[in-house]
């Protein structure tokens, strides 16, 4: 399936492109790359180039968001002092 | 009572009421004692019988020769007089009466005996008989007749023995109530207030009070423009809310709360710490109370109070009301709007524990409400130094602060980190021991640092450097406190983005704790039922430990030695199975792990034959791009030594499903597809619509795993279709 062809308009190109673009995600996600991937982005970096700046600018999995603690649920005994 | 007595008797009697009211008494003939008043606003009466210029010798000795009672009853009762007792006179001629003598003569009469009774103050008996005859002039359309009645009897408060007297005639009470609220006079008012207030140190007194409609008219002195009265009817009003059963319900009733708030804008701070601990009071427990300060803009006055008074008490009764409305929902964010945080959060250093500790657990109450606030530098810096402490309220104060001012703040986050707070927290874990309110805090403020700010690398790697990692992973051991495994567990996962804390990670146990765990969890979750049931244990639910665990392992299983060491605890069969989660985020730290698991070509395999592509293709579909992403990769890489057939498969079907958010590229690949029978199949062109799949009906797709095992791995699975025959 990694054809090593010039970018046009076959489906392999447009194969080509989506993967380059779930590569360049996961990167940016943090993941590994394994060395046949990496060799793929190297091969197809004119693809590379033009995906990166369509990739979303927003963080894509960042893990759980943070969650406040109610802490005011009950009134705390009040003893006079 | 009017006592029938010659015109120059009367007179006599007035002549020595006149001198004896304003004069001043040494003590030597009387014995009368120096009276102080609380307020010193009264003068010091002392009253006495004293000789006038012209007495001569011979008369002041007749006056010595008299006992108290028959002095006494001369003065009420002259027509039992004695032969041979002498009556005092000190009318400087007798042929001029003084305007005083011309006032009627049995009210004047009566003030003369009550003059003497004065004297004769530890008479208690005596006292009871003016009793009656004072109820009837505190009622008396003469102003000046209630006036003077009022002052006597304010006197007569003075001490115990004729206070006693007082308090055990309603009708002097009430009369004096009446009196107090109707009168147009300050002075009046005052004095009659003054009754009130004296007699409100009994338990007697406070229900005499009561029963006597005290309350709604102490109220209405609230709005007096007296000061003194202001003092008089808080304080008394204050006595009654201590000790008087019911007195509570009455001062609300009576619109208490309405004439309160607004007298937090006096100046006087004894005066202010007497009105915010009626506040207390009256809205501890009680919800309509707290929403009327609110209505009267009680929090923007508290504040003030907090950030510009030094008298300690009234900063405690203060912070005690404010404790006591951080609890409502409606008053919170008032009081943090008024700045709040900052005000309670320049008392935390000062000597008075009391305070201290209520600004706290206050700041505590309203943290959750104050995560977008500004100008908490200082607050946040100081709570860093008090994780230090040893006092265990303070620490769990503390800890539950920072926790809630960190979460979704990138600044205060970044402030903590850069003070300390990251080595200040481990050690507030470290001696929390079992004690959960200050260990479930501490280790989300761990968390809340440790990602999503530009500093957190730095946290990160503080963690380690203070030797955090142990004592973080046993707080993964039995006996389990979900709240605290499920906050640990999170920032395990953020510790573990850092490359320099996976080995330490592994090196502490760390994996085979979150893989039982997660079994655990997920037992629990399977005994109970997939769908709409959730299991809940400590308040936590055991979806979220699982998503928590596979997430924390997802982001371990990036260093290539853990990952393998999660592989060979049999966990891929369970990471497939997690694919089919009805929880979207199990789903996506699922696909995460078992997306880094495939870089090893033998864990790729195994994650193949457990079926994994079927889920997987389902995945591809998800409007979420990280589960997207993950489903992508993992097929790329359980593809990679499969028939050329078969990656064309997924490559279509990958292609197809990654262009749903780019509907003109999809529209222009599919213009200039070829018709190779061979490369796309017949069926799935025809069946793909152009974009969107939100038309198509979700109701009864067939989505569950048993369904899912019918189809061969090497075909493609579609679940907008609707496949009639299975194959």
């Amino acid at each position: 399936m990694n054809r090593e062809e010039a970018p046009g308009k076959s489906p392999e190109e447009m194969y080509i492109q989506q993967k380059v673009r779930v590569l360049l995600m996961l990167k940016k996600m943090g993941s590994n790359l394994t060395p046949n991937e990496e060799a793929f982005l190297r091969n197809y970096a004119g693809v590379v180039h033009s995906q990166m700046s369509q990739l979303p600018q927003h963080p894509i999995d960042q893990g759980a968001e943070d969650v406040v603690m109610a802490f005011s649920r009950s009134e705390t005994e009040d003893r006079r002092q | 009572m009017s006592l029938q007595m010659s015109e120059a008797e009367g007179a006599v009697k007035v002549e020595e009421w006149q001198q004896t009211f304003y004069a001043s008494d040494s003590g030597i003939q009387s014995g009368a004692t120096t009276i102080q008043d609380e307020d010193q606003s009264e003068c010091s009466k002392k009253y006495s019988i004293s000789a006038s210029a012209g007495d001569s010798a011979t008369d002041m000795e007749a006056q010595y020769s008299l006992t108290r009672a028959q002095r006494v009853r001369a003065a009420m009762f002259p027509e039992t007089i004695v032969e041979g007792e002498t009556v005092l006179t000190a009318q400087s001629s007798p042929d001029q009466p003084t305007n005083v003598q011309r006032l009627a003569e049995p009210s004047q009469l009566l003030k003369t005996a009550i003059v003497h009774l004065i004297n004769y103050q530890d008479d208690a008996e005596l006292a009871t008989r003016a009793v009656p005859e004072l109820t009837k002039l505190l009622a008396d359309e003469d102003q000046v007749v209630v006036n003077k009645a009022a002052m006597i009897v304010n006197q007569l408060t003075r001490k115990e023995a004729s206070r006693r007297v007082l308090i055990q005639s309603p009708q002097m009470v009430s009369a004096v109530v009446r009196a107090m609220q109707n009168t147009g006079d300050l002075e009046t008012a005052r004095c009659a207030a003054s009754v009130l207030h004296s007699l409100s140190h009994q338990r007697e007194g406070l229900l005499a009070i009561f029963k006597s409609g005290g309350i709604p008219a102490l109220v209405r002195m609230l709005s007096s423009p007296m000061e003194s009265v202001l003092f008089y009817a808080i304080t008394t009003l204050h006595n009654l809310l201590l000790h008087q059963e019911g007195a509570k319900m009455a001062v609300r009733l009576a619109d208490g709360l309405q004439r309160m708030v607004p007298l937090l804008k006096k100046t006087n701070p004894k005066f202010l710490a007497i009105t915010t601990d009626c506040l207390q009071l009256l809205s501890y427990a009680n919800q309509e109370s707290k929403l009327i300060i609110l209505a009267n803009a009680g929090p923007e006055s508290l504040v003030f109070i907090m950030r510009n008074y030094n008298y300690e008490k009234l900063l405690w009764t203060t912070s005690r009301v404010l404790k006591v409305l951080s609890v409502c929902p409606s008053n919170k964010p008032a009081i943090v709007d008024a700045g709040g945080m900052q005000a309670l959060g320049q008392h935390l250093t000062g000597s008075s524990q009391r305070l201290t500790q209520n600004c706290l657990w206050t700041l505590r109450n309203l943290s959750d409400a104050a995560t977008k606030q500004e100008g908490l530098d200082g607050l946040l810096q100081i709570l860093v130094s008090q994780l230090g402490s040893d006092d265990v309220n303070m620490l769990t104060c503390a800890t539950g602060i920072l926790s809630n001012l960190t979460c979704n703040n990138a600044r205060n986050k970044a402030l903590v980190t850069q003070s300390g707070g990251v080595e200040a927290l481990i050690h507030a874990v470290l001696r929390a021991g079992e004690k959960e309110d200050v260990a479930e805090p501490a280790i989300c403020a761990l968390r809340h640092l440790t990602s999503r700010h530009l500093d957190a690398d730095l946290a990160q790697n503080a963690v380690r450097l203070h030797y955090g990692i142990p004592a973080i992973t046993k707080l993964l051991g039995q006996p389990h406190y979900w709240p605290v495994v499920k906050a640990t567990v999170g920032l395990i996962r953020n510790l573990a983005l850092c490359p320099a804390n996976q080995a330490p990670l592994r090196e502490s146990g760390t994996i085979p704790r979150l893989i039982n765990l997660l079994l655990k969890a997920h037992q629990e979750t399977q005994r109970h039922g997939s769908g709409a049931q959730q299991t809940y244990q400590d308040g936590v639910r055991m979806e979220e430990i699982v998503e928590g665990c596979t997430g924390a392992l997802h982001i371990l299983a990036r260093d290539p030695i853990n990952r393998g060491e999660i592989a060979s605890m049999q966990t891929i069969p369970l990471f497939v199975q997690l694919l089919y989660s009805y929880v979207e985020n199990i789903k996506r730290v699922s696909a995460g792990v078992l997306c880094e698991l495939a870089l090893d070509k033998q864990s790729a395999e195994m994650i193949d034959a457990e079926g994994a592509s079927a889920p997987l293709m389902e995945l591809l579909h998800s409007p979420n791009e990280g589960i997207a992403t993950y489903a992508a990769a993992v097929l790329f890489r359980i593809s990679e030594d499969k028939s050329s057939d078969y990656r064309k498969r997924v490559s279509v079907e990958l292609t197809h499903s990654l262009f749903k958010h780019d509907p003109a590229a999809w529209e222009m690949a599919h213009a200039v597809m070829p018709l190779d029978p061979g490369y796309i199949p017949d069926d799935l062109d025809a069946v793909y619509p152009p974009y969107g799949y939100s038309d198509l009906p979700m109701d009864g797709l067939p989505l569950d795993a048993e369904l899912h095992e019918q189809y061969m791995p090497e075909m493609t699975y579609d679940p907008r279709q609707v496949y009639p025959n299975p194959l």
